[in-house]
């Protein structure tokens, strides 16, 4: 346990220390994956500790970042932690609200509906032109930090890694804390059986709205960030294919275990910076790439990585390994 | 007194009709056996008094409570639990946690954002206490999947025991069972649920006569015979409609 906690201290270490030997662009990338790895994170709750299989998380990811671009444009003076938390809040707002509608809709039902919903607002942000300015998408300028002793110019791109990799790195510690308590642990009771626990005393209604609220508010958080990040938001951010981009980065990561989408996330972000240099045609590949993941590597990175990892292990320790497996 | 009193309880899914008027009263404090053939409404009746399924109609008292309109986690809140027919565990989580999930749902440590599931030294404590009265201590860390048949039906009474219930229902505890692996559950049975009221389905009839204080006989939806088990094994209605057929 011990021994695992210094795998995280150890990780959270080299990510501060990164901007200084990786250059600007590296910089960019990584906060970019920080903004993904916590939106994957996020369907991960819902997906593979929860199993319930949405199709529609972007509109909780294109919400946040929606409710960020025109908060900064139309209230001025808006304080930096103010407008992450009023998109943070938004997205858990409307999380419940849909929670409460499609409550009841188990498997295909409920994945067609969040599939509705999603493309419900897709087509708001493409049709309220006053608000979102449709196609044209909104462009924000990134506030200040102002913590009081000292104001914090996020324009630059190694300081709004530090401020990302800050907020959302707690977000994603948290949520990984969340995972062990007792609510985290209910929602893996909801994967089990979800009939049994009724029959435990557990509400499977409260067990679903909480976590589809609070994975919504999550991202609706990354979206928030993204946002920021790209100064800009267009009707990319609520499409199905960012619902799509979700989905590939969890699986691809693997949804078996936390750390999966956080995997996910800097693989898909460095290949789809490296497959669009070199062709137009990059989502082609990707796609490709995602149904050989799929079949051949169900488990996803993770546990491929995994498999490797203790496969390597038991030949290193040879004989030895196999006769303490078998006491 | 009674703890358990159904008063006219029917069920129909669309067509066809199931429980045609159940009445049945269960005494605190005693084992009450229900049996009859295949088809007689024995396992619906289960799921109509847990809340699986709702009742059509009719009402189901428990300790001065209408429950036919509460859902089934209320019910169990009130004191009310179940086993089921086939086993029915968290498969992929160990054994521990499967009994640990009952126990802490008992002490109200359900949706906490805060602390663990396992944050109460009680919740551990109770959890060993279950684990080793249905003879699963030592299989503690296992993954319930991975249990063998007998041990998964032993689970199944651990779980059911897991929220400390007054009232507890076990859907063919033995189904499936050794004739040893069937006097060994009986005696599990017999011992977890002293100070408890038992509602038991059972198609073995020793099982049914050396546990039940009452034997309730089910045909067809309706109740055929409801008294001692001496006075319904002599009943002739009973032995025509199935003791007979055996």
């Amino acid at each position: 346990m011990k021994n695992r906690f210094m795998y995280q201290i150890l990780a959270v270490l080299v990510l501060l220390c990164l901007p200084l030997v990786l250059g600007r662009f590296h910089v960019s990338l990584l906060t970019e994956i920080i903004v993904f790895a916590m939106f994957g994170v996020s369907y991960n709750l819902l997906l593979g500790y929860g199993n319930l299989l949405s199709f529609g998380h972007a509109m909780f990811f294109g919400l946040g970042a929606y409710t960020t671009a025109v908060a900064l444009n139309h209230i001025a003076g808006l304080n930096f932690f103010a407008v992450v938390a009023l998109a943070t809040g938004t997205a858990t707002l409307v999380g419940f609200l849909i929670g409460f509608l499609i409550l009841r809709q188990k498997g295909a039902s409920f994945a067609l509906l969040t599939l509705a919903f999603n493309a419900l607002f897709n087509a708001m942000a493409i049709k309220f032109t006053f608000i979102t300015h449709g196609d044209d998408g909104l462009s924000l300028t990134r506030p200040e930090i102002n913590l009081g002793f000292v104001t914090i110019n996020t324009s630059d791109v190694v300081v709004f890694y530090f401020v990302t990799l800050v907020i959302l790195g707690s977000a994603i510690l948290l949520s990984w804390y969340f995972t062990s308590t007792a609510m985290g642990n209910t929602i893996v009771l909801m994967r089990e059986n979800e009939e049994r626990m009724k029959f435990l005393g557990y509400s499977t209604n409260i067990t679903r709205l909480i976590l589809f609220a609070l994975t919504g508010g999550l991202a609706g958080l990354a979206g928030s960030f993204y946002a920021l990040f790209f100064s800009f938001v267009s009707v990319d951010a609520i499409s199905i294919t960012m619902t799509t981009t979700v989905l590939l980065i969890t699986f691809v990561g693997g949804s078996g275990r936390f750390a999966g989408p956080i995997l996910g996330a800097f693989v898909y972000i460095y290949l789809q910076n490296f497959l669009s240099d070199i062709t137009d045609r990059w989502p082609f590949f990707m796609g490709l790439i995602f149904i050989v993941m799929v079949i051949f590597v169900p488990g996803g990175l993770s546990k491929l990585i995994e498999d490797v990892f203790r496969w390597v292990k038991a030949r290193w320790k040879g004989t030895t390994a196999e006769a303490e497996g078998e006491t | 007194m009674s703890i358990l009193e159904l008063v006219d309880v029917r069920k129909d899914f669309s067509k066809l009709v199931v429980l045609r008027g159940i009445d049945l009263s269960v005494e605190a404090g005693t084992k009450h056996a229900i049996i009859g053939p295949n088809g007689a409404g024995k396992t619906t009746l289960f799921n109509v008094i847990t809340g699986k399924h709702p009742a059509s109609a009719g009402t189901i008292m428990f300790k001065g409570h209408n429950i036919a309109r509460y859902s089934a986690h209320r019910r169990n809140r009130l004191g009310l639990a179940r086993s089921f027919q086939t086993n029915n565990a968290f498969f992929g989580l160990d054994v521990f946690e499967n009994v640990r999930a009952g126990v802490r749902s008992r002490f109200g440590l359900r949706y906490s954002f805060i602390r663990g599931p396992g944050a109460l030294q009680e919740i551990d404590e109770a959890t060993w206490q279950i684990l080793r009265r249905v003879g699963l201590a030592d299989s503690a860390s296992i993954p319930a999947r991975e249990l063998s048949y007998g041990q998964q039906r032993a689970l199944e009474i651990g779980m059911a025991l897991s929220t400390d219930p007054e009232l507890i229902l076990l859907d063919e505890p033995t189904a499936g069972m050794t004739r040893e692996e069937t006097a060994e559950a009986v005696e599990i049975i017999s011992r977890v649920t002293e100070g408890r009221t038992l509602v038991i389905i059972e198609h073995d009839m020793d099982v049914v006569f050396s546990l039940a204080d009452i034997v309730t006989v089910l045909q067809n939806g309706t109740v055929l015979v409801s008294g001692p088990p001496e006075e319904v094994r002599r009943d002739q209605r009973v032995k025509d409609a199935y003791l007979g057929s055996d």
